[in-house]
């Protein structure tokens, strides 16, 4: 689903965000990214999201690769992928319903489906009542929710999720992260990053990566009930 | 396509906020393009009744053809059959020393009591042609050598200029068209670009979450076709007007010009003014649009 051999990506600046990572993900799997800020993490989320290309190295997304000259499927490999933005990326001046929905007029689904599947993702993350809302009357974490949302309803092969919980109060916070993590028994990968470890020390049945300097610094497997020691 | 029906109500949507998100701006351009149109149905319309006057003149283009002292009545019956035949005629006919009089007296209006000065008729008779502008030459060079004929008064330097003068009027539309085709891209290409820029983090947001340019840049042309569309409106309403208060005008005070029906006019030049703008508004986008698709 997700392989990267060895890749690198160095900003135009001379920044190398990211080293020789190299890495395999399977359909359904969960994992969380951690590190400080700096550490690359934005940094591989943006590549896998072809926003970024390897700068040497290979990374393949669902079969496709991450490279330049293919930025026509990479945006059809964008359809298969459910983004949660650091800064939200909400469209102004529109309701919480029309935000979620956009995400998903250009996959092909009907009208009905669609009300249906965005009616959903909100009442799963409690904003059903602010459907008709603008999102400029939100509060941040509404809108960090509304963004996750967006990501959901599409029911995507990968979630891609950059901070999902950084504004959001701790229990909001283990909320978001048990329903992003609740996607896994779809089949659906799912990629989280934060910097609040304490969030996730009671996650079960993920990949645990801390990464430093844009370098994968440990990586490790926990089974449900295994207590985690590094 | 079926993506397309779907987002119909969405599409229409984003093109209002397009529209509204930058609303004096897109005002001024919808007058300034509801102008630019009106002066190009002006310069139709006068084109078209322009045309029709020199068709008519064209039509009325004639030739005189005196004839030799000792012509006799048969042979002149005979050359205007000859005439007749020849290429680029359209008419001939014979015109007798008294209706050569009597025209000339109805020409002269009150002054024709100067012709009571004359003992007999001065004037001569003459063989009338109604001929093809267009041959002009090749017919008075046949009239002429034509046995019977003494000379042939062509008129050559005002049919001369009645061709220049359609030719001009042509090259004065053309030039018009294009100056009005080039002003109104430039208008609606500018609009658009605007807008793109206006809603650069929507863009955004829709190409990280997959969305195609298609979907992306369709609200765009709808703004721009409903912002040309309405300019369109706009200059056919004056035009419209133009034309009948222009008709009342003409057929009071300059009666013996030729007009179109006005119906069949105003009808054309609104037709011709929703297609345009149909078409420049579509083309103006496209033009927005490609233009800033690397930036």
């Amino acid at each position: 689903m997700i392989e990267a051999k060895e890749m690198s990506l160095r900003y135009p600046d001379g920044t190398l965000a990211l080293k020789n990572i190299s890495i395999r993900v399977q359909p359904g799997e969960l994992i969380y990214i951690t590190g400080p800020s700096g550490s690359g993490k934005t940094s591989f989320l943006k590549t896998l999201m072809g926003m970024e290309y390897p700068t040497s190295g290979c990374l393949r997304v669902l079969g496709q690769p991450i490279t330049k000259g293919e930025e026509g499927r990479i945006r059809q490999l964008r359809k298969k992928i459910g983004p949660v933005f650091q800064e939200f990326k909400l469209i102004r001046g529109r309701t919480v319903l029309e935000n979620v929905m956009m995400g998903m007029r250009f996959l092909g689904i009907s009208p009905g489906e669609m009300k249906r599947s965005a009616g959903s993702a909100l009442a799963g993350l409690g904003l059903e009542h602010k459907a008709l809302s603008p999102v400029e009357n939100l509060s941040w974490g509404e809108a960090q929710r509304v963004a996750i949302a967006r990501a959901v309803a599409r029911k995507p092969a990968i979630i891609l999720a950059d901070e999902p919980t950084g504004n959001l109060d701790h229990d909001n916070a283990l909320t978001i992260i048990d329903l992003l993590a609740s996607f896994r028994d779809t089949d659906t990968t799912v990629i989280i990053t934060t910097h609040a470890t304490h969030l996730i020390e009671q996650q079960n049945n993920a990949i645990f990566i801390r990464m430093d300097s844009g370098n994968i610094f440990v990586e490790y497997r926990r089974k449900a009930h295994e207590k985690c020691s590094v | 396509m079926k993506n397309a029906l779907y987002n119909t109500g969405y599409f229409l949507k984003e093109a209002n906020k397009i529209i509204r998100l930058n609303w004096l701006s897109n005002v001024f351009s919808f007058l300034s393009t509801g102008l630019v149109l009106f002066v190009l149905a002006v310069v139709v319309s006068g084109w078209s009744i322009s045309n029709m006057l020199v068709e008519t003149l064209q039509n009325e283009a004639e030739i005189s053809a005196y004839l030799d002292g000792g012509t006799g009545t048969s042979q002149t019956l005979e050359l205007v059959e000859t005439i007749k035949g020849i290429d680029g005629v359209w008419d001939a006919r014979l015109v007798d020393q008294t209706e050569a009089y009597g025209r000339m007296e109805a020409a002269l209006g009150e002054e024709a009591r100067i012709l009571g000065l004359f003992e007999e008729n001065p004037f001569e008779a003459f063989i009338e042609v109604r001929i093809n502008l267009d041959e002009m030459e090749a017919v008075l060079e046949r009239v002429e050598s034509l046995p019977g004929i003494d000379y042939v008064r062509d008129n050559r330097e005002v049919l001369g200029r009645i061709q220049s003068i359609t030719e001009g009027l042509k090259n004065l539309g053309i030039l018009i068209i294009a100056a009005v085709g080039i002003s109104t891209l430039v208008i609606i290409s500018h609009i658009i670009r605007q807008g793109i820029y206006n809603n650069r983090a929507q863009i955004d947001t829709l190409k990280l979450l997959g969305a195609p340019d298609s979907f992306i840049g369709f609200p765009f042309v709808l703004a721009g076709l409903l912002l040309t569309l309405a300019g369109g409106v706009l200059a056919a309403v004056f035009a419209v007007l133009l034309i009948n208060h222009g008709y009342g005008y003409m057929i009071g005070s300059i009666s013996f010009v030729p007009l179109p029906p006005r119906s069949q006019l105003i009808l054309g030049v609104v037709i011709m003014i929703g297609t345009v703008s149909a078409a420049l508004g579509v083309f103006g986008s496209l033009f927005g649009l490609s233009s800033t698709k690397n930036s």
